[in-house]
Formats: structure tokens, sequence, C-alpha cells
């Protein structure tokens, strides 16, 4: 899958995770792909959470070792 | 009427950066590190501001950390560079004799704690020299902090040399630019710099809030230990208020400003050179920050004048502001050579954009008034 925009939040703690994904597809046309990479645990859940709760779907995500890569369509 | 020339201390608040604040203050209550809506809602506009900040000197919006102002973050350059980097190997620190208290102080600090400190000389218009910076790095240097524009003089000093002489040294280098953000170009990429220092009450935003720029990797220790937030570097509640202000304040400055103060500076150093004869520019006539006019008047010390147009409701500085209310002569002006007298008899005007030729043509026919005793 080939991701409009990319968005690195490993490393970037909770709720600015969250604000910065929102943010970001806030930017972006509807229907675009947005690629995240995120921290496992809490930061994948709340941020998935949250961008969910604003209407956007995730349509794929994928796990290598403690690190996730999810990819939001903006709706 | 009043007429305020110390911006160089502090500017008036924007009233857009005012109204921005006010009506985020009205819906926006919560805590920003709270995970509920109300706190995402609140962290939604601090990272709003921060990639403003970011966009404008060319960063990524996760090297921008939020402060309390520029003194911390000029503690937390100088002290958390050191701290973290420290080692018989690499304990030195480059500076110059002429960067704020807030840079000097913690220098000054770590010298008692076992550090060792070079602090360079400048020359007569407050430039300092690369080639200076040059021969002081040597294998134990960590660090070297030039400001980037002087608070007193408005000198713009060579950090983009200075910037690409460090990152060839691998040497961190830092710059204060609280001065000159928003004034003149700063883009860290460009000018290769590992820290910056911003705040935003300089530039029509709220006090008690900067920046500190920390360029990705760079191997620095905090000093404010709690909650973690700004990823763990800069614990303590956020003052989401204060931020958005300053996010305001950064997205409304303009060139056009840059362009109006330069103008209206250069207006009133060629008028106050006509009127008074006897009088100096201190520091440069190019490569100066806008809004900068330093005076030295050969027949009147500078409190006198001062309190004279005090009684007039102009505003200036003798000195620095934060030097103000101390009677020695300003160390900046020793630096460049002036004598204590001629040291003592220097006044600041600085201006903004808020700042007209009116005013400007009023406060030079009152030091005419005053320095020829006329009233």
């Amino acid at each position: 899958m080939k991701p409009d925009e990319k968005l690195d939040l490993t490393g970037t703690g909770c709720p600015q995770n969250s604000a910065m994904a929102l943010l970001r597809l806030e930017s972006m046309e509807h229907g675009s792909i947005l690629e995240i990479s995120i921290d496992d645990g809490e930061p994948i859940k709340n941020v998935t959470a949250v961008i969910e709760e604003d209407g956007h779907r995730i349509i794929c995500a994928k796990k290598l070792n403690n690190k996730c890569v999810i990819f939001v369509k903006r709706l | 009427m009043a007429i305020y020339l110390d911006n160089a201390a502090t500017t008036r608040l924007d009233p857009e950066a005012e109204k921005a604040m006010l009506s985020f203050q009205e819906s926006h209550f919560a805590n920003g590190s709270s995970s509920y809506r109300l706190g995402l809602e609140v962290a939604k506009h601090i990272e709003k501001a921060r990639i403003v900040i970011a966009k404008k000197i060319n960063a990524d919006p996760e090297e921008i950390f939020f402060t309390s102002g520029g003194t911390e973050s000029n503690n937390f350059a100088i002290k958390g560079i050191a701290f973290r980097n420290n080692s018989s190997k690499r304990n030195h620190i480059v500076t110059s004799k002429i960067e704020h208290p807030s840079i000097i102080e913690p220098v000054k600090w770590l010298k008692k704690q076992g550090f060792i400190a070079t602090y360079l000389s400048v020359d007569k218009e407050g430039f300092v020299n690369p080639s200076d910076v040059k021969k002081a790095i040597n294998k134990k240097t960590m660090l070297v902090s030039i400001m980037h524009a002087n608070n007193e003089i408005g000198t713009i000093e060579p950090i983009e040399e200075l910037g690409a002489m460090c990152r060839e040294k691998g040497v961190y280098f830092h710059t204060d630019a609280c001065q000159s953000f928003t004034k003149t170009e700063l883009d860290v990429k460009k000018y290769s710099l590992d820290l910056a220092t911003l705040n935003a009450h300089k530039l029509h935003g709220p006090k008690g809030v900067g920046v500190l720029y920390i360029r990705k990797g760079t191997k620095i220790e905090s000093l404010l230990h709690g909650g973690k937030q700004e990823n763990g570097f800069r614990s303590g509640t956020y003052n989401a208020e204060a931020i958005v202000g300053f996010g305001k304040a950064v997205e409304i400055a303009a060139i056009e400003d840059i362009r109006n103060m330069a103008i209206l500076r250069d207006y009133f150093i060629q008028k106050i050179k006509t009127e008074i004869k006897k009088v100096i520019l201190n520091g440069p006539v190019n490569k100066r920050l806008c809004s900068n006019i330093s005076l030295t008047f050969k027949s009147m010390e500078a409190k006198e004048i001062f309190l004279k147009l005090n009684e007039k409701n102009i505003f200036v500085s003798t000195g620095s502001a934060c030097s103000a209310h101390k009677l020695t002569p300003s160390s900046v002006l020793l630096a460049l050579g002036l004598s204590s007298k001629m040291a003592n008899r220097t006044i600041r005007i600085s201006l903004s954009k808020n700042t007209t030729k009116e005013e400007l043509d009023f406060t030079v026919q009152s030091l005419v008034d005053i320095i020829f005793n006329k009233n």
C-alpha cells in the first residue's frame, strides 16, 4: 500500500501523539492515506481509538518488534 | 501620549494573539497532558503552535520543546549539554563576553562545578570573530554558545559560519535567538544549529513561554523532572494559553514589519546625528537588528536622559533591561571598548512594529531639548 503521507510518532507520548495524528489528518485531502509509525502498547491503543472516534478509518495495521505501522484513510 | 521604545525588554501583546488566547481560554481548561477528549483538544492547540514555530525556523515539530521563557531555555541548553556530555575528556564551553546574563551566569556556575569556560572578546561593533572561535575550540570543547543578535547593541553575529565550523568539528552549537526571532532569518538547518533559544514576549506574544529547539540526536539532559511532558525532556503542566498566543504571534509576524522597522531605525539614527552632533551609534550600521538603536551622548549621563524622557512619557532603557537597576556600566558596552564614563552615557531605543515616525520625531525633539537644556 502506498501512503500519500507518512508520520512518525515513535517515542512521542500521549496525548501528543493523538493530537499530532488528528492535525495531520485534518490537513490532508479526503480519501487520502496516512501511514503512521507508532509504539506498541498504550500509544497505538490510544491513537487508533482517537482516530476512529474522529471518523477516520484504520485500513491496515502491522506490528514489527515493539513498533507498529498503521494506515489510515482520511474521511 | 506614552511612547514605548523599550521593545527589546518586552513588547505589547498583539491583539490577535490576545484574541486567540482569550478564545482558547473560554473553552479549553483541561490539562493538555490528559488523554480524554477535553485534554486532547488542548493538546491539538499546543501541537498547532508547535508546527507553526517549527516551520518558521525550518525545524521539525518534534524538535521544538516548550519552556517558561528565554532564561529557562538558555539554562536548559547550557546545563543540559554540560550534564549529559561531561567527562574528563570533554568539559569545555565557549561563549562570548556579550551574551545575555542567562548564558553568562549558568556558564559561570558550571565553572564552579569544575567545567572550563572561554569567554570570547568581540570587536568594537560587537562581532565575534569566527577565527577566535576556531582557535578556542579544542578536543575538550563540548559546546559553543553565541547569541544570534545582541540585546543591547543589535549586532547580528555570523552564526551561519560559526554553526558550520562547530558542525565540522563535532561540537554542539547553541544560539540565543530571543532578540532576533522573527526580526531576521533563522533557519536551523542552513545555520547548522543544534540548539536555539526562542521566546514569545519579544515578538508581541505573551510572557512566560519560550522554546528550546533541540536538533534530533542531540545528547541533552533534562533539568525539570516530573510528569514527563515534552517527551520527558521538560516536565511541567503545559502553559497552553501562552503557547497558543506564542503560535499566533509567530504566525502573524511579517517580513513587512522588519522592513518598516529598519526604515524607521535608519531615519531616527540619521535625524538624531543631524540634530545632536555629539552622539555615537554603538554597534554596526549593517548586520544590525531592525529594531535596535544604541546611542552614547557625550555630554550627559544616561540616567539623567532616562529620567527626563520618563517625565515626557517616553520610555527607553539605559543598558539592557536586566541591568537597568544596577549602577555598574553595561558589560556589553565595556566589551566594545567604551570607557565606563561613556557606557554610563548610553541609552537603548528599541522599536516594534507599532512604532510610528511621529513617535520618533517627538523623541528626537525631546532628546534635543534635554541635551541642549531647553527644558
